[in-house]
Parts: structure tokens; sequence; C-alpha cells
């Protein structure tokens, strides 16, 4: 397998973009129309998701240390689509036939025999993996069991799963609802794993979006969900003495209050107080500030814990004024802090930037990135 | 002395020696005319011949000309014509989705109008209450200073009779701000009702009009 040939081939085909995947899926789905329910009606996400795992891929393939471990967290990803090993030579076929395709008379026998193996390899990690993670479901089954909208445009749901899954405060599960088949969406838990096992998420709306406008409206009790395995590396650091900051921007809340749970029970299953824990939630309008009741009862609850609310956009005796990255930098330094920061991609780096101005070192900084954008 | 290949010209010229004297030779009347017909069969032969490789010839362009479609190439088709099909899905699930974020971005700011016209109205109608209130207790205290209402004597059944006329104005007034302001929230959720009911036909009107396409 020759790495230079591969990634000029790889530069070559994918000057084609999206028409690659489009040629890549219609092939798939022609040999193998069983596999066409695994996707949603609408392929224009998941092509671009294809293009950019492809691109991944040929750009580390010199580098197995990154690339082995993106492989291993693809393999094990795919089983809530259903994927099993038989479908990797179908895609296999597919993959080829597309960059033949593409390749025109640039395509050859040791090219070929390139791609071949690459993807003998890709494969062979991903199934791995896969395999390994047999003793865990490749989904859980759920159903909506609470739903309160907070605001016109947040809800908090409750779900409850069938089989208990387990998962760290601050991890993230990919949500199907049944009622949009097909269309995976990132929700983080925002609650320390409780005996009933039951789970709640905020969820706000996003303009236009196809599963969130469902979701807070009207999801319907009893409405099945389907909850992919918990990932998310931020996780709060129970060993630290340093105090705590935390920022949340809007439903960015969700896994700060989660990690604020965990740390009230570590200190009630007989470890000592938990550090001073300073959280900022940030919404535009007081009326967005949609938990603060329950935060205001947790704070009154746990001596450690202070919260303040912060509001950008409008004047108001109920919070702070400014966004939450003005705020911190009214309230204090945070030299010596641990820093939480969770919110629409903007609020992050905007808040991240400030914590490194006001003294706060990188490394203690840890960040969720919603990837939503504030409208 | 014969050439490489038998020719009818070739057949035509073999000359048979005549046989010796005294010898019976061959019947030469029969010799020419097996070599006439050695002759013919081989021109119909090479005609033949000719025949065929302009056949063979003619299949060899048809092979070319179909050359660039090979075997796999009916696949190809098939993977364009569902391709196009796809980016066609694609494009109404992202104008459905154009069109619900419009929607939505609009009803956002038409709710923030309404609220903040309300929270205008409602501080305007508590203006005016404030204003009457004060209105009202400088009447009262105007009236209660002529009498001695500081001294600890025990109020005289006048003074009394005018506080409970007071009173009876502030609950009356009370009431009335109430009404003002529950006529205030009707007219509001009837205009809200009114929109809901609107945007309910309009989004009929999209649905019917999508399943005529």
């Amino acid at each position: 397998m020759d790495e230079r040939r591969l990634k000029e081939s790889f530069e070559r085909v994918g000057a084609h973009g999206d028409e690659v995947a489009l040629f890549f899926y219609s092939h798939l789905f022609l040999g193998h129309p069983e596999v066409r329910d695994m996707f949603p009606i609408s392929m224009s996400e998941q092509r671009d998701r294809l293009l950019n795992a492809l691109g991944r891929i040929v750009s580390d393939v010199g580098n197995l240390d990154s690339l082995v471990p993106f492989l291993k967290d693809l393999g094990r990803d795919h089983r809530k689509f259903g994927v099993a090993p038989e479908h990797y030579p179908a895609v296999g076929a597919s993959l080829l036939a597309a960059l033949t395709h593409f390749s025109g008379s640039a395509w050859n026998a040791e090219l070929a025999a390139d791609w071949a193996a690459a993807y003998g390899v890709i494969a062979e990690v991903m199934t791995g993996a896969a395999a390994e993670d047999e003793r865990n479901p490749p989904w859980w089954d759920g159903a909506i069991v609470g739903h309160e909208r907070r605001t016109c445009d947040i809800a908090v749901l409750k779900v409850s799963t069938r089989q208990p899954m387990p998962y760290l405060p601050g991890q993230s599960v990919a949500l199907e609802y049944e009622r949009r088949p097909r269309l995976w969406r990132l929700f983080s838990m925002a609650n320390a794993p409780r005996l009933d096992g039951t789970l709640d998420f905020h969820v706000r709306i996003i303009d236009g979006g196809q599963v969130t406008g469902a979701l807070v409206h009207d999801p319907g009790i009893g409405s099945a969900v389907r909850l992919g395995p918990p990932v998310g590396a931020m996780r709060i650091d129970t060993r630290s003495d340093r105090p705590i900051v935390m920022a949340a921007g809007s439903t960015g809340l969700a896994p700060l209050k989660a990690m604020l749970e965990h740390l009230a029970a570590g200190q009630t299953s007989g470890r000592r107080e938990p550090p001073p824990t300073h959280l900022i939630v940030g919404a535009r309008a007081a009326a967005e500030l949609y938990d603060v009741a329950d935060l205001e009862k947790m704070a009154a609850r746990w001596p450690w814990l202070t919260v303040t609310p912060a509001v950008s956009a409008e004047k108001t005796q109920r919070a702070e004024r400014g966004t939450v990255a003005d705020v911190l930098a009214r309230l204090g330094t945070w030299r010596d802090h641990d820093a939480y920061v969770c919110g629409s991609s903007a609020m992050v780096a905007a808040t991240t930037s400030r914590l490194e101005a006001l003294g706060t070192p990188p490394e203690r900084i840890f960040v969720e990135d919603f990837g939503w954008s504030e409208s | 002395m014969y050439p490489d290949r038998l020719t009818p010209e070739f057949v035509q010229s073999v000359h048979f020696p005549s046989a010796r004297l005294g010898r019976r030779g061959l019947d030469e009347a029969r010799v020419q005319a097996f070599c006439e017909w050695v002759e013919s069969e081989l021109v119909r032969l090479l005609n033949e011949r000719t025949a065929l490789e302009e056949e063979v010839w003619r299949l060899r362009e048809r092979v070319r000309e179909t050359d660039t479609v090979r075997p796999e190439d009916g696949h190809v088709q098939a993977v364009y014509i569902l391709s196009r099909a796809q980016q066609t899905a694609d494009k109404y699930v992202a104008n459905a989705q154009e069109y619900s974020r419009d929607i939505a971005e609009d009803a956002r700011r038409r709710r923030e109008d309404i609220l903040a016209e309300a929270k205008m109205r409602a501080s305007v109608i508590l203006d005016e209450a404030h204003a009457s209130a004060t209105h009202a207790v400088v009447e009262h205290t105007a009236g209660v200073l002529s009498a001695p209402v500081l001294s600890s004597e025990p109020l005289s059944t006048e003074q009394r009779q005018e506080l409970e006329t007071e009173l009876t104005y502030l609950r009356t007034f009370s009431n009335v701000c109430r009404t003002h302001l529950r006529a205030y929230l009707e007219s509001l959720t009837r205009s809200i009702d009114e929109w809901e009911h609107a945007d309910q036909t309009a989004g009929r009107g999209a649905r019917s009009a999508g399943r005529s396409i």
C-alpha cells in the first residue's frame, strides 16, 4: 500500500466533491436496497459526513496512532444504525466503484490494489471495535416519560430506558425520535445517573431543524426514542482540589448540571465537601433562563455552590447584565479554577478566550461545543 | 514450379504435355473439363471469402462504435438516475426546512413585538392605576387632616364612614383595574388565536399545494 499514491488518488477523486459521495450511495443502494432504510430521506448531511471521514482517514493513513482510535469510535458508533459485519464488503465494493469511476484513465491495477488493501484495514478495525463492544447493546430503547415546556423554544424532556444506560455526567448521546426516524441528534444528559435510570435532556429549538421543533412542541408522552452509546470527553475531575467555575450558554447548561449533581452525590457518598463552585448561566433574555428556579434550589441546598444568571440582551433585576464572558470578567479572575464551558460555538469561543485572558491556564479549561449557533 | 497459392489463373495456365506415342495418354477433354470446374470453384470460394471479410469488417466496426458501453455501464446509468432522484429529494427537504426556518424566525419576531407591546401597555395601565391611587390617597388625607385623625382618640362615626367610602372606592378601583387588564389580555389571546388559525390555514394550503406537485 503506497501512502503517497493513495493520497494523490484521493485528491484527484475528491475534486469531484459531493458527486463522489452521491455516486457511492446510489451504487450501494442499487446493489443492496435493504441498506437504504438505515438512512434518512435527505442524504446531504450524510454525504458531507462520508467525505469528511474519508478525508480524515486518507490524511491520517500514515499516522495510525490517531487513525485507529478514530476508526474504532466509528465502528462502535455504527452499531446503533444496525450495521453488521456483512455490510462492510458491500460498502467496500461501492467505494471502489466510485473511486474507479471518478479516477477515469488514472485508475489502474496498482491503485485498485492500494484501495482494496486500505479499505480492508478500515473494515477490519471498525468491525473489530464493534465486536469488542458486543457486551453493550448497539442502542438503548427508551420512551419519553416527561415533557415540560419551559419557554417558547426550550423544553426539558425526561426519558426512561428499558435497560439502564451507564454514562458519566458531562457525556452526551445521539438520540433518534420515532417521529423523525433516522435523524440522530446529540443531546447531553442533564442529570447524574439516578436510581430509576431516567434521563433529562434540555432541548432547544433550532429554527428549521427537523428534530428539535417536534421535541419541544409536542413530542407525545410515551413516544419511543433510541439512544446511541454515551460519548464526549468532558467530565468533572473529582480528585481536583481547585475551585470550579462553570459557564453555561442556554441549554449548554445540561452537561454542567449533571456534573454538579455528580459533585453533590460524591459528597453524600461520604467524601469531603466539593470545592467552591460558581455557575454562571447565560441567556439573551430573562424569559429564556429556563432552569433558574431549579438551580436556585440546588444553590440553597449546597453551600459550596453559587449560581449567577446572566442576561445579555435586556435589562432585568433577575440577572446580571451581559454575556457569560462579560459577567465572568466582572465577578473575578478565576486564575486558580478548573473551568468548564458549554454552549454555542460563539459562546464557547468568547468565554474560553476571556478565561484565558483572565489567567486561567488553557489546560484547565474544559469545553463542550454544541455546534449550534445562537440566533 | 507451382505458385504458393492455387489460383484460377494458374489452373487455367496448366499445360499437360502430350502422352508418348504408343501409350495411351490422358483424355485431354476430361482434363480440360476438370480444370474448368476447379477454376469456377475457386472463383466461387474467393468471392465468398471477400463477402465474409466484408461482413467481419462491418461487425468489427459496429463493435468498435459501441465499445464505450462496457458491460457495467448499464449499472452506471442506473446510479446516475438514482443520484438525480436523491438530489431531488434532498432539495425538497432543504426547501421545507428553509420554509419552516423562515416561519419560525417570523413568529419569533412577532412574539417579541407582541411581548414588548404588552409590557408597554401593562406599564401604562399600572402607571394610571398608581396615579389614581395616589390621587385617592391625597384626597383622603386632605379629608381626614381636617379632622383630628392623628390623635389617639377613637374614630368618630363620621370619620369611619368616610374611611369606608374611601375603601369602597379603592376596591372599586382595583376591580376596574383588573377588568381593564383582563380585557386587554383577552384581546391579546384573541389576536394570538387568530394568528394561529391563519397559520394553520396557511399550513393546510401549503400541504395541499405540496400534494398537487
